[in-house]
């Protein structure tokens, strides 16, 4: 029963919520979030720790279930194949095997991901990350960058449609942000919604931002959201005051209106 | 649930515990001074309102522990972890009261307070199983979902494993060649069958009231729990 | 090439690697086995039907000791978590940590049956006694590996494995004890014993292959 009446715009939302909700040890980490994330869209999600950020995006990929409400990406439901085929997640711990090499590591994911032409696939992800000369290298010796660079190859090793990513600057130098910039921030059609503290950066590819505040969203400049389900967000939206927009700036807001492709 | 709860909560508190009190003062009475001594084992004998009934309830509460944890898994509802928990606290209760009743009546009657005989072997192991199960459980706060689960997850297993256990427990002491130590079971005379019969209500009584009580405990835990981190959740906000 | 095949596949390799590990477990069974030889040649004169008992009491300790490692680092590098996005089932994840830590303790079970041999001066390598310290294997390491997932974010996990699983593992140990000392003369009638064993091994392994996927579930 999760869509009754969504016609036409259904093919083009890649992250659809409905009155997300998830409690944690009797905490209501995120309580009520709808969201509507057009397909090739941009979207920051802000809010302070603890304001639900992981928990929406663990639930979002798959990895926990929610308490109630209902949600749908690229168009597959929750528990899909489908789904997880198209979801990558870059996550706070970039979960790679330590005492793998690189080369090893993105194997084992494409053949999860039964991806095609995988060797291929990985020498080319390998090369641009910067690890092709060190694929044969233990993972665990090395650095913090290039932990994060190569979990970024295992997120996009079978080439997703969408990815959610927990602050994914964390540990990297300018160079590797410039990286994930361009495999995954910028990058023209692929979906993106990730969490971070980064206000500076996410001027260079945020097309709109959906801020959290106690697992409520306060704040949604990214997206359908209003025009699809508008009863529930308008609901939402005004019962909080608009103290928490003082960090985006005028050129994020305007760009909200061409995230629909 | 909810409603359910609502309103069998005030039987708890009214009703058991005059219940237990009654019950289990018939069942002292009963089992001291109304019934009649047994010609070959003598007072000791009078364990058997005791032990009996708990063996039996016991089995009762390690059932609900296991029902319990198919709801939570099912449910994602941490009340019936509570219920788990208390369930199993009160079975290991009983079970511990089942083994050192035994131990007494068997000194006297089998000349040795602990023998591998074969019920004996699974009621012990009962009891590893058990207190496991709550060491699992406690290794992290009262709505640890995760713990719970996993708990949940060992109960289930536990109870599927009791019969195998029995019968293989069974099946080797029975293969191997062992003095056969007598039970004598005949048909008990019936007042020490109404003796018995007031030491199921009084044990049954005991054992709903304290899983009653302990769940209430529990509960009162998990909410602490859950105020302290919505605490903590507002100071980090 | 199947995903089940890729977890095997990949834990075998990191179990090589961390070969320390799972080579302090093969060193514990061993120093077990000469320690128990010793010990109960001091006090009887035959230690052959003891063989049975030391052997299994062994097999079990190395297991449940072996079992433990091979999560806690997927655990803490979230590669467990990076497993459960991919479009697999939770129980190819399953069938192969539990393949892989089998292949892995029937090394150790092997090398422990030689040491035994030399010890002991007995026959172990026949096909009935080999088939029960498999069949025997199959069903210890599937609940051990079951109740090792779901342990990874618990303190202390080391010690509690092996109380949680060794009194469920009761009727293993009575079946393949006995089944053991039946397969080397000791006493008459394999038969039984290797009933009880896959009766246990059935429901051992049918129950964590059913349980598995709601253990991972959050």
């Amino acid at each position: 029963m999760s869509a009754p009446g969504e016609p036409p715009l259904a093919g083009e939302v890649a992250i659809r919520a409905r009155a997300l909700t998830r409690q944690y040890g009797g905490v209501t980490v995120v309580r009520g979030v709808d969201l509507a994330l057009p397909a090739g869209s941009k979207t920051a999600l802000l809010g302070a720790n603890g304001a639900g950020k992981t928990t929406l995006l663990a639930m979002l990929a798959g990895l926990i279930s929610p308490t109630s409400g209902s949600l749908e990406i690229a168009g597959y439901a929750r528990g899909s194949a489908g789904l997880r085929r198209a979801v990558g997640v870059l996550g706070h711990k970039p979960m790679l095997y330590e005492d793998l090499s690189p080369l090893e590591n993105l194997r084992f994911f494409a053949r999860l991901y039964r991806v095609s032409d995988a060797e291929a696939r990985i020498e080319a992800l390998l090369r641009q990350v910067g690890l092709w000369l060190r694929r044969h290298e233990r993972t665990a010796i090395l650095s913090r960058g290039y932990h994060q660079r190569l979990a970024l190859a295992r997120v996009l090793i079978h080439d997703p449609a969408v990815v959610i990513a927990d602050e994914p600057e964390t540990g990297l130098d300018p160079e590797g942000v410039a990286l994930l910039d361009d495999l995954a921030l910028r990058r023209p059609g692929l979906t993106v919604l990730a969490a971070t503290h980064r206000i500076d950066h996410i001027q260079s590819w945020a097309s709109g931002i959906v801020r959290l505040d106690r697992g409520r969203v306060v704040e949604d400049t990214s997206s359908l959201t209003t025009a699809l389900v508008a009863p529930e967000a308008a609901r939402a939206t005004p019962a909080t005051p608009a103290s928490s927009g003082a960090s985006v700036s005028p050129e994020t807001a305007s760009a909200t209106g061409e995230g629909a492709r | 649930m909810n409603q359910l709860l609502r309103r069998l909560e005030p039987l708890g508190w009214n009703v058991l515990p005059p219940v237990v009190g009654v019950a289990m003062t018939a069942m002292i009475v009963g089992a001291l001074a109304a019934a009649p001594r047994e010609i070959i084992e003598g007072e000791v004998q009078r364990l058997m309102y005791l032990h009996v009934p708990s063996a039996v309830i016991m089995y009762g509460a390690f059932g609900f522990t296991a029902f319990a944890s198919v709801m939570l898994l099912w449910k994602r509802d941490m009340r019936w972890d509570a219920a788990a928990r208390s369930a199993a606290l009160v079975g290991v209760f009983l079970c511990s009261m089942v083994l050192l009743s035994g131990a007494i009546w068997g000194k006297p009657i089998w000349g040795v307070y602990w023998t591998w005989d074969a019920r004996l072997t699974t009621t012990l192991i009962l009891l590893l199983i058990y207190v496991a199960y709550l060491l699992a459980r406690s290794v992290a706060g009262p709505l640890d979902e995760q713990a719970a689960r996993y708990a949940a997850i060992f109960a289930i297993i536990g109870v599927v494993d009791i019969p195998i256990i029995q019968m293989s427990v069974r099946w080797w002491r029975t293969l191997h060649p062992q003095p056969i130590i007598f039970r004598p079971n005949p048909a008990l005379p019936d007042e020490m069958l109404l003796v018995l019969l007031i030491g199921f209500i009084a044990v049954a009584s005991l054992a709903t009231w304290l899983i009653f009580l302990q769940w209430n405990t529990e509960r009162a835990a998990q909410r602490v729990s859950a105020l302290r981190a919505e605490v903590d959740h507002r100071e980090m906000a | 090439m199947s995903p089940f095949l890729a977890v095997v596949e990949k834990d075998l390799r990191l179990a090589w690697r961390n070969r320390s590990g799972w080579a302090s477990a093969a060193a514990f069974a061993t120093i077990a086995v000469l320690t128990y030889s010793f010990a109960f040649d001091l006090a009887t004169g035959d230690v052959r039907p003891l063989l049975p008992g030391v052997l299994w009491t062994t097999f079990l300790f190395a297991g449940v000791f072996a079992a433990g490692q091979s999560f806690q680092d997927e655990v803490e590098d979230g590669t467990f978590e990076a497993m459960r996005l991919a479009p697999i089932p939770a129980t190819a994840i399953f069938a192969g940590k539990l393949t892989a830590n089998l292949i892995a303790l029937l090394i150790i079970e092997f090398a422990q049956l030689l040491l035994a041999t030399i010890l002991f001066d007995a026959g172990l390598f026949t096909p009935a006694l080999l088939g029960i310290v498999l069949i025997g294997t199959i069903g210890y390491v599937s609940l051990t590996t079951l109740l090792s997932t779901m342990g990874g974010h618990v303190r202390g996990r080391s010690v509690l494995l092996p109380v949680l699983v060794l009194p469920l593992l009761v009727p293993l140990l009575i079946g393949a004890v006995r089944g053991t000392g039946a397969a080397l003369g000791l006493e008459a009638g394999t038969a039984p014993w290797i009933v009880l064993l896959g009766v246990f091994t059935l429901w051992s392994t049918l129950g964590a292959f059913l349980l598995f996927p709601v253990a991972v579930e959050r």
